[in-house]
């Protein structure tokens, strides 16, 4: 019979949907990530996760696309939306893409907050780890101890175009004229976030100054590059190297003494704060400037008027770790 | 006037109604509140858009798909959206602008499928093979045009509430959609142009022997594909404010789906409107589902894997003889 394989099909469907579909009493929190999956989001679903075991008067659960497309992360919240949840904490792929979604949602009564998004209009709060300059400034004077305040040293962003890492390294560049011997040379080399890319370049510029002493880098990948070349010029310990980078991938170099100290944000706690917010705001809470979120590096976020109607919330949560630290954020 | 129900399209409206029953069940009535009929009634259209000219390729048979849709659609908005604001001022004469946004999509649609349909008919290029280059040559044009960045599509008041007004509580891209869908049905069904493709597509060998203008009726289909994906286009800018060039990027598996689901013979010769819509609004109410349940998206992913697996296993028995005796009392 031809219907059997069809309704059989339609059947399991069903039945998986149905699954997690139990009915909600308490009010819903959703999180919803640019993508699923991906060691950066599962650190972030430990700190939704840790959030709902913490607050047993909600539920709280995060989801994002199997794929990196503001389309099917839009059609999430829009169907989040439909089914009224209580708050939304979105780390929007595109913001663009979601404002018109979001201004339903908000319209609709839902508590909306974003994060990695200071341009989005149609949010309540939008929560940033760190201000940008504060973060360049950190990593440079990590970079200024390592190397005694002072030689030589350069800087990578990831692209000439990435605004954030501009601001880094200007920021970086600034921090070091406190230092009279320390020597920029060969600023903002272009990496394109490309581990070989970066390791090539890296040896070009040990080699045109011999007695380059520090690297402060910015795309994700740029660690790992320069890393492997001080490592195969055998310099570990003598030129120093402080950028952003994840603690699992840069974990060998750390260990190696190749990479000084890298520097992030961690995504668990940025899902936790962002819930705390949507839940202050959930009950009516006012949300105000220098505030404790009471999440680590959060305890006293500044505000101010975002783009939209809604605020922006900067908190304090870099994190430089190194050799003897990075073991506490493995993801 | 008495005819037998067409089996597919009575197991599909039955999977509508079955979805809609247990969602609603299971969700305590949250799952038909006007507002998520309407959610959903927006979400669809452009994804079922992208469908019918999965499925136009699809009945020309011999191989014929289109790949290369969703990439013409999102060329067709970032085109627009950069060649019209030179032209026309969104700010002072919206209604224009609207109207010449529409046009652009239409035309570089157009022109799009109508490059498929030459590459298809005249050099004789497999289709799946032929609209997996031009996705690609779609999307690469679109990235180097906009440096890859989303073009924000200017803010005229017509073309923003074609995406977001809810006449008589309808959203609008549902009714675009409705209306297409019965104007390219209208075509197939009761057209010269809709009558030859159905034949073309049966037995291609039977259309050339039968004088049928072969390499005419398919540069029309595809570029009647084109044009489609022109007007999905117009729908993805309206309703996202902006586009970009890998919006949608999952769409495609799913644009085939629909289409299979809806018992388009994938060798050629056999669809239905009527199927290809309530197909469409299954796979919505199904993906609905999912986000009402908290169910993975990855799962969501397998789930679609599985189902194009078993309609297409399925497709291959004549529905008709293995249904109507079992069914006597289907006749509508």
């Amino acid at each position: 019979m031809i219907r059997t394989p069809l309704s059989l099909a339609a059947a399991v469907l069903l039945a998986g949907a149905a699954g997690g579909l139990a009915a909600q009493d308490k009010p819903f929190m959703a999180t919803v990530v640019k993508i699923s999956g991906i060691p950066w989001f599962n650190r972030m679903e430990v700190g939704v996760k840790e959030f709902a075991a913490a607050t047993p008067t909600v539920t709280a659960t995060q989801s994002g696309p199997s794929t990196a497309d503001a389309a099917q992360q839009n059609r999430i919240i829009e169907d989040l939306v439909a089914r009224k949840v209580a708050t939304l904490a979105v780390v929007p792929m595109d913001p663009p893409v979601i404002e018109g979604t979001l201004k339903r949602a908000m319209d609709r009564g839902i508590i909306v907050v974003t994060h990695e998004a200071d341009n989005q209009k149609n949010t309540m709060a939008d929560i940033e780890a760190f201000d940008n300059s504060a973060y360049g400034t950190a990593l440079n004077e990590r970079l200024a101890s390592c190397m005694g305040k002072q030689g030589k040293w350069t800087s990578f962003v990831g692209s000439l175009g990435s605004r954030t890492h501009l601001q880094w390294v200007d920021a970086g560049a600034a921090n070091a004229k406190k230092y009279p011997g320390m020597q920029l040379v060969d600023p903002k080399n272009e990496s394109f976030d490309d581990a070989n890319k970066v390791y090539e370049k890296a040896k070009e510029l040990l080699r045109k100054h011999p007695d380059l002493k520090g690297f402060q880098t910015s795309a994700g990948n740029d660690v790992i590059g320069v890393g492997r070349a001080i490592e195969e010029a055998g310099l570990q310990g003598k030129v120093c190297l402080v950028g952003t980078g994840l603690p699992n991938p840069s974990a060998k170099l750390l260990d190696s003494g190749a990479i000084t100290a890298i520097g992030f944000w961690d995504p668990k706690d940025a899902g936790l704060a962002m819930n705390k917010v949507a839940k202050m705001l959930l009950e009516k809470k006012q949300l105000t400037d220098g505030m404790d979120l009471g999440v680590k590096g959060y305890e006293k976020v500044s505000m101010k008027k975002g783009p939209g109607t809604g605020v922006l919330m900067v908190g304090n949560a870099m994190v430089i770790a190194d050799k003897a630290s990075y073991k506490n954020y493995l993801f | 006037m008495k005819r037998k129900a067409d089996p597919q399209l009575v197991f599909l409206v039955s999977i509508n109604v079955l979805v809609l029953v247990v969602a609603t069940a299971i969700s305590r009535g949250a799952f038909i509140d006007p507002f998520n009929l309407q959610s959903m009634g927006a979400q669809m259209p452009e994804l079922g858009l992208l469908a019918i000219g999965v499925m136009l390729a699809m009945i020309s048979g011999n191989g014929g798909i289109d790949l290369s849709g969703i990439a013409l659609a999102n060329l067709c908005g970032v085109c627009a959206a950069l060649v019209v604001p030179h032209l026309v001022s969104a700010e002072e004469s919206p209604w224009l602008f609207t109207g010449a946004f529409t046009l652009a999509c239409l035309v570089t649609g157009l022109l799009g499928g109508l490059l498929n349909g030459v590459l298809v008919a005249r050099l004789g290029l497999t289709p799946i093979l032929c609209t997996l280059g031009t996705q690609m040559l779609f999307t690469g044009i679109c990235v180097v045009i906009s440096d890859g960045v989303a073009v924000r599509v200017g803010e005229a008041e017509p073309l923003l509430s074609l995406g977001s007004a809810l006449p008589l509580g309808v959203p609008l891209p549902f009714v675009v959609f409705c209306i297409a869908c019965l104007l390219i049905g209208a075509a197939l069904r009761f057209s010269p142009f809709g009558i030859r493709l159905f034949l073309l597509g049966t037995n291609p060998k039977a259309a050339r022997y039968a004088g049928l203008p072969l390499q005419r009726i398919l540069v029309t289909t595809y570029g009647l594909c084109g044009a489609i994906a022109g007007l999905a286009g117009v729908l993805i800018a309206s309703r996202a404010v902006n586009v970009k060039w890998d919006y949608g990027q999952s769409y495609l598996l799913i644009a085939i789906l629909i289409a299979v689901m809806a018992g388009v013979r994938p060798a050629g010769g056999y669809g239905r409107m009527s199927c290809l819509f309530f197909s469409a609004t299954a796979l919505q109410l199904l993906s609905s589902t999912f986000n009402f349940a908290n169910a993975s998206n990855f799962l969501r992913d397998c789930a679609w894997g599985l189902l194009l697996l078993v309609f297409l296993a399925t497709t291959r028995f004549d529905f008709r003889t293995l249904l109507s005796p079992a069914r006597p009392g289907a006749a509508g």
